[in-house]
């Protein structure tokens, strides 16, 4: 199996791991500091 | 295959049965608090994360892969062991500024380091990153068990992926990791018996250490005993390039967090310690008791050698270990050998399956979904997470071995591509989230590059590892150092109560002449100020919380000792002289290590244990974002 590859898909797939989390990480921070959490407070 | 009499299988019946009924025993105490279930309660002597730091370590791919680099390189092959010395100096540093910050997980730690939009989103993305590290490796280890299985028993693969692990899930799910701390302790002990039961019978069957020198000699492989037998500065399958490269990634990685794929489980053991110093002892034991089990390792793969030298595929001699305790061992031992290897499977899984659940837990669920969530209920959601990563780890070790093998090269060129920003985040002040997270992604194309596509235009040939650690490095500084000048530095608010907290090594001083300012700190003391012995053994809990020449002795003689305890273990029960003097020289080492830094790590336990539980409030109030202390957000 070609090496690039390997780094290409193994790297891929934990990747697309973190960026779930991060995706998660940024809707708390809107939902509770960020912009919407600013928006409730002004309510 | 292997044939079980009777009290073959009482002995590992036995054992498990230890295991399950150690569950019970536990699942009071486990289900009291998120901390319970994840930390056993913030309360463990040394001695327990001692032993769960080197049960964790010894997996049951573990001896398989030492069997392999001893077997095909002889005692130079020791240095790919050598990995484990991170612990050398973390135990000193990076273990004593962790411990300070009281975060569950190194996600966590994130937040306390950083502040702001940039810190959340690197606390999630490590943590999906985790939960999918810790499934990954769980299949990954399944499956050699499958393998040990199948050689043993003749099982399908599945049989020893599949049992051992729901097995493991039974107590850990109940105890938590107050389950998998003292199974480890119970593990540990059956594993070390049976480490050096198997090297004695092995060195024995070849008629001692005395033979095996001549044996080898004869054969002209006398060299097997060198560890220093380098084939050249860069030639060769051994050069002396990439000795120093791993030396320099495992031993000054100890400054950093992360710079090991090993660091992220022994955070937990750290922060479950009861003190700074017990933080501190259970690490470097741990990483020692681990290098003299490679020592013990490589003495009796050397006798395998010898009474099998001409095996060439890697498939035949990794299982080498486990030849040699299967067929050698006496009818009833053999029971107890099998108990030991689910011992090292067992605390493996374990250790994996609870801390996946706890960032599952504290960094995903309870951070993002459900601040408010009661203790019980974060306690039964990491029982829920414990569940999905079992039977995750079963669809990787099943369905996608041919990836595993794929992930753990791409893991190391990540590891590789964000080891001095793991470095940087924790000695200098001016790091800042977005640096850290810009290395991250830059790492992915980085080494696309380098690995692939450069070489594949003929713009250099593929290069040794070595070379590409250090290509990788350089070129993720390219972007990560730009990205940190050139964006906002960190709030001064945050980082000098990150200061103040933790304490740590390196470039801080604009944080903390400002910390001294505010009147938080009390000034340093001056390095040469009269009165002041070489060697200082009083401190005022104030004094000890700087860092001074006492730890930079302990940060210097801790990888020497590490160095002379695996070069020496394995030279002496090979019956070469200077084994044994080298072994009284680690011990020495030991010894004068101990005696400079204890004085000081007891008076910075003192310090900072009366100020634990206001820093632990504060922390539980954060991670439910409430405003009543500063989260990272809300200062700005």
């Amino acid at each position: 199996m070609d090496r690039g590859l390997v780094t290409l898909v193994g790297m891929s797939i934990a990747y697309v791991a973190s960026c779930a989390g991060l995706v998660f990480a940024y809707w708390g921070w809107k939902k509770h500091l960020g912009p919407d959490a600013k928006e409730e407070e002004e309510q | 295959m292997v044939k079980f009499t009777p009290l073959d299988w009482f002995w590992a019946g036995a054992f498990l049965l230890l295991m399950v009924g150690g569950a019970a025993f536990f699942y009071r105490l486990a289900r009291r608090s998120e901390s319970d279930f994840f930390l056993a309660g913030r309360g463990l002597p040394w001695w327990l994360p001692a032993s769960s730091v080197f049960s964790t370590h010894t997996a049951t791919d573990t001896p398989m892969w030492v069997t392999g680099v001893i077997y095909a390189h002889g005692l130079r092959g020791l240095w790919y062991t050598f990995f484990t010395a991170w612990t050398a100096i973390a135990s000193f540093v990076s273990a004593r500024i962790f411990r300070r910050a009281l975060a569950y997980t190194q996600a966590e730690w994130q937040i306390l380091r950083f502040g702001g939009l940039g810190a959340e989103l690197l606390r999630g993305w490590m943590a999906g990153w985790q939960v999918f590290m810790n499934m990954f490796v769980l299949g990954w280890v399944g499956i050699a068990m499958g393998k040990v299985g199948s050689l043993v028993f003749g099982w399908p693969v599945w049989v020893g992926l599949v049992i051992p692990s729901a097995i493991t899930a039974v107590y850990t799910l109940g105890a938590g990791y107050w389950g998998v701390v003292m199974g480890d302790f119970l593990q540990g002990i059956v594993a070390v018996f049976a480490i050096i039961l198997v090297t004695v019978v092995g060195l024995l069957a070849v008629g001692g250490a005395s033979e095996i020198s001549a044996r080898l000699s004869e054969m002209g492989e006398a060299w097997r005993l060198d560890v220093f037998a380098f084939t050249g500065l860069f030639s060769g399958d051994f050069p002396a390039a990439w000795w120093l490269t791993m030396l320099v990634i495992a031993v000054i990685g100890g400054f950093g967090m992360g710079t090991s794929i090993d660091w992220y489980v022994e955070a937990q053991r750290i922060q479950s310690a009861k003190t700074v110093r017990d933080a501190s002892y259970g690490l470097w034991v741990g990483g020692a008791l681990t290098l003299v089990r490679n020592g013990f390792w490589a003495a009796v793969i050397i006798a395998f050698f010898v009474l099998a030298p001409n095996l060439t595929s890697v498939a035949d001699y990794e299982l080498g270990w486990f030849r040699m305790g299967f067929e050698l061992l006496p009818v009833g031992m053999v029971g107890v050998f099998m108990g030991a290897i689910l011992a090292i499977h067992l605390s493996t899984i374990s250790s994996h399956l609870n801390l996946g659940a706890l960032y599952f837990t504290r960094d995903l669920y309870q951070r993002y979904i459900n601040p408010a969530a009661p203790e019980r209920r974060l306690v039964w959601m990491g029982r829920a997470a414990t569940f999905v990563l079992l039977v995750g780890s079963f669809f990787y070790g099943l369905m996608m071995e041919e990836i595993t093998a794929w992930l753990i090269f791409a893991l190391w060129l990540m590891m590789a591509g964000i080891w001095l920003p793991n470095i940087l985040q924790v000695i200098w002040w001016r790091f800042n989230a977005w640096g850290y997270l810009a290395s991250w992604v830059a790492n992915l194309g980085v080494s696309w590059l380098v690995v692939w596509i450069l070489p594949a235009f003929g713009v250099f040939p593929p290069l040794p590892d070595y070379v590409q650690f250090w290509l990788l490095m350089a070129l993720g500084a390219v972007v990560f150092i730009p990205a940190t000048l050139l964006t906002p530095q960190e709030q001064m608010d945050h980082l000098v109560r990150y200061y103040v907290q933790t304490r740590p090594l390196g470039w801080w001083g604009p944080v903390r002449r400002e910390a001294e300012r505010r009147g938080l700190i009390a000034p340093e003391e001056k390095p040469h100020s009269v009165g002041r012995p070489l060697i200082r053994r009083n401190w005022t809990p104030e004094d000890a919380a700087d860092w001074s020449r006492e730890d930079w002795i302990a940060i210097v003689l801790s990888p020497i000792v590490y160095a002379l305890i695996i070069i020496g273990v394995a030279r002496v029960l090979l019956g070469q002289l200077d084994g044994a003097v080298i072994t009284l020289a680690a011990f020495a080492g030991a010894w004068l290590l101990y005696w400079v830094i204890d004085p000081k790590l007891r008076a910075v336990s003192v310090e900072y244990e009366v100020k634990q539980a206001g820093y632990l409030e504060d922390l539980e109030r954060s991670v439910r974002w409430n405003s009543g202390v500063p989260t990272p957000s809300t200062e700005e």
